[in-house]
Order: C-alpha cells, then sequence, then structure tokens
C-alpha cells in the first residue's frame, strides 16, 4: 500500500532541502527510499551514475555502549564498497582531519564520541558527512535536542557543506521555520492528509496545504 | 583429599597439554567474537547456541540408538571406541555445528511478524535446546557422563580430533575477524550509515553470526557450554571496563579469554575443582577486579574534577541538556 500521494521532484547540486511534516508524515520512509535502503512500491528514483551519498543519523541511533573515540568515527566515513576494510588507516588520517577541521572539532579528536555535549557531537557526525566527500547527504533532525547556539552553528555547517563542496543536503528537521528559512527547497509531507508537497521554500510555506498542517500561527509567523 | 601440586600438573603436561591448548585458543577467539557479542547487545544468543550445539551433540548419541538399538547395544558391549563413532554422519560435532547453525538461523531471522522479538525467540531456542538435552539425556543412560560434561564444561581431557577443530577454527575465524573487525564495528555502530556508504552489510552480520556460531560449536564440543558462554561474555565485559579504545579492547578481550582459559584449567587442577565452572570463575573474578579498578579511577576523577578550579571558560552556565536553554526563546517550531 502506497504510504504517501505521488509526486516528483529533482535534487540538483548544492541545493538544501528541508524534509518537514508532523511526527508519522513518512519522512523516514521517504528518506530511506531516497537513499536506496528501501524499494518505492510505486515509482522510481533516478540517481546519477556514480553519485556518493552520505548518511548522518540522529545522534540518538548511536548506542553509548560502543568506545568509539571520534576519530575514529570520522574514519568510518571513509569505508565503503572501495574500502571495507578501512586498511592503511594511517593514509586516511589525513582526510579525517581535515574534516573534523572544517567541521570545528579538532579539538575532540580523542575523545570519545559519547562523552562529547549535544552540540559537539553534532559536529563530529557532521565531520563524517564531510570526510566521505559525498555529493548526496542526508541529515537525520541535525537540530534535535540542541541548544539555540549549537542549533545555529550546526545550520550554518550544513551551509558551508553545500556552499564549498557543492553537495546537495536533504534535511529531515522539526524545525519548520528554522528549516523553511535556510532551504531553497522543501518537501512537506503528511501521510494522514494525503499531502506530498514539493516546491521552492517559500511556495512551500505559502501553500494552504502548510497551513492546514501546521496552523495558522505558523504560516503567519513564518511570513512576519 | 590433598589438593594436587603444580608439580604434578608439571609432571603429567603431555596428559593435559591438548585441554589446555584447547582452553587457550578456545578463550582467545570467543574473547575476540565476543567483543561484537556484548557490543551488539546479543550476550544471550551465544548462551543459546552454545546450549543448542549441547543438545546437537546429545542428539548424534541418542538417534544411533533410537534407528539401531541392537547394534548401538552390542557397540556398548565392545567397548568405549566402538561407540563413540559409529558412522562419521553420528560425528557429535557434525550434529554440534548443525544444531549451532540453525540456532544462529532462528537469531538471525527477525521474527517481528509474528510479533515477537529476537530475545523471545533466543529464550525460545535456550529453553527447547536445555530442556531436549535433559530429557535427551535420561534417554542415553551410557553416555550421560558425556553430556554432563558436554552441558558443564568438565574437559579434563581433549579428544585430540577436538583440539585440532578448535585449532583450525580459531586461525580461519579468529584470521577471517582480524581482518574485518573495523567493518564488523561500523556495521554493528551505525548499520543505516554502513548501508547508505556502500558496506555489505548482509554479508558482514552473515560471516559474523555464523562465526558465532562455528566457534560456539566446535568450542562447546570440546570445552563444554558453560565456558564457552563465559569466554564469548566476560573477556569482552572486562576489557570494555579497562579501556575505551575500541582497537584494544578486542586485543585485551583476547588476551583475557585465553588466560582465563589456561589459568582456570590451571587453578582447577590444583584445587580439584570442575574445570568448566572454574575456567569461568577466573573470567568473573578478572571482570570483578576490572569494575572495582573502574569505580576506582571513576572516584579519582570525580575528586580531581572536584578539586580543580574552575576556568574561564567553564564560568559560563550551561544546562544540563541542550534543549532546555531554548525552553524560555519564542519559537514556533513545529513538534
Amino acid at each position: 500500500m502506497a504510504i504517501l500521494p505521488s509526486f516528483a521532484f529533482t535534487v540538483g547540486a548544492g541545493e538544501l532541502w528541508a524534509i518537514i511534516g508532523p511526527n508519522g508524515a513518512g519522512k523516514s520512509t521517504f528518506v530511506r527510499t531516497a537513499l536506496g535502503l528501501a524499494r518505492p512500491i510505486a515509482g522510481t528514483i533516478e540517481r546519477r551514475p556514480g553519485l556518493r551519498l552520505a548518511y548522518v543519523p540522529q545522534q540518538s541511533a548511536l548506542d553509548t555502549i560502543f568506545p568509539i573515540s571520534v576519530i575514529d568515527y570520522v574514519l568510518m566515513g571513509l569505508q565503503g564498497s572501495g574500502n571495507v576494510t578501512l586498511t592503511r588507516r594511517s593514509v586516511h588520517l589525513g582526510a579525517a582531519r581535515r574534516a573534523l577541521e572544517e567541521a570545528g572539532a579538532a579539538a575532540f579528536e580523542r575523545r570519545q564520541l559519547r562523552d562529547l555535549s549535544g552540540g559537539q557531537r553534532q559536529r563530529v557526525l557532521m565531520a563524517r558527512a564531510l570526510a566521505t566527500d559525498a555529493d548526496l547527504i542526508c541529515l537525520d533532525e541535525p537540530t534535535n535536542a540542541l541548544d539555540a547556539a549549537s542549533e545555529q552553528e550546526i545550520l550554518a555547517l550544513i551551509d558551508r557543506l553545500r556552499g564549498r563542496r557543492g553537495a546537495a543536503v536533504l534535511m529531515v528537521t522539526h524545525l519548520v521555520e528554522d528549516g523553511l528559512e535556510r532551504a531553497d527547497r522543501a518537501l512537506l509531507l503528511d501521510r494522514d492528509h494525503g499531502v506530498a508537497l514539493a516546491g521552492p521554500s517559500a511556495a512551500v510555506r505559502a501553500a494552504p496545504e502548510f497551513e492546514h498542517i501546521y496552523g495558522r500561527f505558523v504560516a503567519r509567523h513564518g511570513h512576519a | 583429599m590433598e589438593a594436587s601440586s603444580w608439580g604434578e600438573l608439571w609432571a603429567n603436561i603431555a596428559i593435559f597439554k591438548d585441554a589446555i591448548w584447547a582452553a587457550g585458543l578456545a578463550g582467545a577467539l570467543l574473547g575476540f567474537i565476543g567483543v561484537h557479542v556484548v557490543l551488539r547487545r546479543m550476550v544471550f544468543a551465544s548462551s543459546a547456541i552454545a546450549q543448542a550445539a549441547a543438545l546437537g551433540v546429545a542428539l548424534s548419541f541418542w538417534v544411533p540408538a533410537l534407528i539401531d538399538p541392537i547394534g548401538h547395544a552390542a557397540g556398548h558391549a565392545a567397548g568405549p571406541a566402538a561407540h563413540l563413532m559409529p558412522s562419521p554422519l553420528f560425528e557429535p560435532v557434525l550434529w554440534a555445528i548443525a544444531a549451532s547453525l540453525l540456532a544462529t538461523l532462528v537469531f538471525i531471522a527477525n521474527p517481528v511478524r509474528l510479533h515477537l522479538t529476537r530475545e523471545s525467540m533466543l529464550g525460545f531456542v535456550f529453553l527447547v535446546s536445555g530442556a531436549g538435552a535433559v530429557i535427551i539425556g535420561d534417554k542415553i543412560t551410557q553416555e550421560a557422563h558425556d553430556l554432563a560434561a558436554i552441558l558443564f564444561g568438565s574437559a579434563v581431557v581433549v579428544q585430540t580430533i577436538d583440539l585440532y577443530l578448535v585449532s583450525a577454527a580459531t586461525v580461519l575465524l579468529l584470521g577471517g575477524h582480524l581482518v574485518l573487525w573495523r567493518a564488523l564495528v561500523f556495521v554493528g555502530y551505525d548499520p543505516m550509515g554502513a548501508r547508505v556508504q556502500g558496506m555489505p552489510v548482509r554479508a558482514l552480520n552473515g560471516f559474523l553470526f555464523v562465526s558465532v556460531g562455528l566457534a560456539v560449536a566446535l568450542c562447546t564440543r570440546a570445552l563444554g557450554a558453560l565456558p564457552v558462554f563465559a569466554f564469548s561474555v566476560l573477556p569482552a565485559m572486562t576489557a570494555l571496563a579497562f579501556t575505551a579504545r575500541i582497537g584494544w579492547v578486542f586485543v585485551l578481550a583476547t588476551v583475557i579469554g585465553c588466560f582465563s582459559g589456561v589459568a582456570g584449567y590451571a587453578v582447577s587442577f590444583r584445587a580439584e575443582l570442575p574445570v568448566g565452572a572454574t575456567q569461568t570463575a577466573t573470567g568473573a573474578v578478572l571482570l570483578t577486579a576490572a569494575l572495582l579498578w573502574r569505580l576506582v579511577m571513576a572516584e579519582r576523577d570525580r575528586r580531581r574534577a572536584r578539586n580543580q578550579p574552575p576556568s574561564p571558560s567553564s564560568s559560563r552556565p550551561t544546562p544540563p541538556a541542550d534543549r532546555a536553554s531554548t525552553a524560555s526563546a519564542p519559537r514556533t517550531d513545529a513538534a
């Protein structure tokens, strides 16, 4: 059974997309499908040949029982189909350190990922995405459980990510206002109301479906 | 009864060396693999698989008696060697491997469609295997002693073939794990990220589960279910208590597993205690020491932190949870 109504859109290089919608809207299903982890029940997803993907999980998805250092976590970004075992680790250390530097997390290199604060940890998660040198990066709630200052730092880092590297970013976020403000484009999903609306952020914010889902207050405040 | 001396152990080392080698190798192999077992929270998988292996061995004794009761009884009458291996088909280690891999399949299968969890399926495997081994043990009185040795680990001596199998498993499986340990950690820690980056997640998980099944089956046949379960859990826990560097966790767990096997055997000889239980107790003593050391270190760090003057950067109040600082800020974000 299809979860979402039919919709079509293209993600271009360097674009930032905000994937928004209420809880249970189908955001995770969409992301899994976009990343090739689940097959679409209907329709198709076309990817440019050789497209490199990266996924930044929610912090809560990482098990704190694992003793993973910051540098080891970023080095995971250099593992993949062509380098499953991460042979010649020392060769990749330089790339991992550059990614940490770019994310402003070089000072935490030797610390345990589980011992960092939420904001510090999110920078490290972003550093792994930087290390992958991916063309399309999917961020799952990157500002979840962060204070306002850390939120802004992470959003600025996302801007740098696409600006300097030309990577396209799909950002699942519950921060509707910030997400729409920063993103070029947005995808509004709500399976309960049969909504799947893609387009420029301003157009999505102005759509009647947006006000129907989020209510008048959010919509008006966003316009202010 | 007077306890044996270390000198007696050394004097008779030719008799016991196979068992000591088997214990050391099994401890090292299971110690290494056990790190994945513990980190992935599948501790009871190894227990259930070990129990299934014991059931497999029990079945290898019972099925020939069921098929050909007269020939089996005649074999007993002819002597112990005659009934131990009536046919290669009923070689206990093959049945142990088959039962272990079957239990591993149950673990790999996702029972969510049955509205059950993996843990409950593991409980099912453990209980069926345990009950089956006891019931079959009641039917095969001639081999009951062998079966008890497998269940509880009283491997004073180990058959040469079992030592060869454990050695081969250690070389092959440990070799594979040494190559793949980083990949297995990545896949266990962030499976979705690993899949997105093109890691062969299913193949890696398959290798891990099959290697757990094979290692547990072969080591259970040689040493018994109890020490095998202990080796696949306690060394990894001890190593995790000692260090937070993932590479060193594997090294330490391997060394501690090996030491528990060898030292446990020596202590059991010296104090005339059951081998498997003593090896388990050795691992438990090391874990207890590691946890106490960890507590002492944590207390030392806490005192140091309390006595240190606050640095200028830490003078800014930090909210207990990052999100808390936004509570009073007017936001319009949707939940």
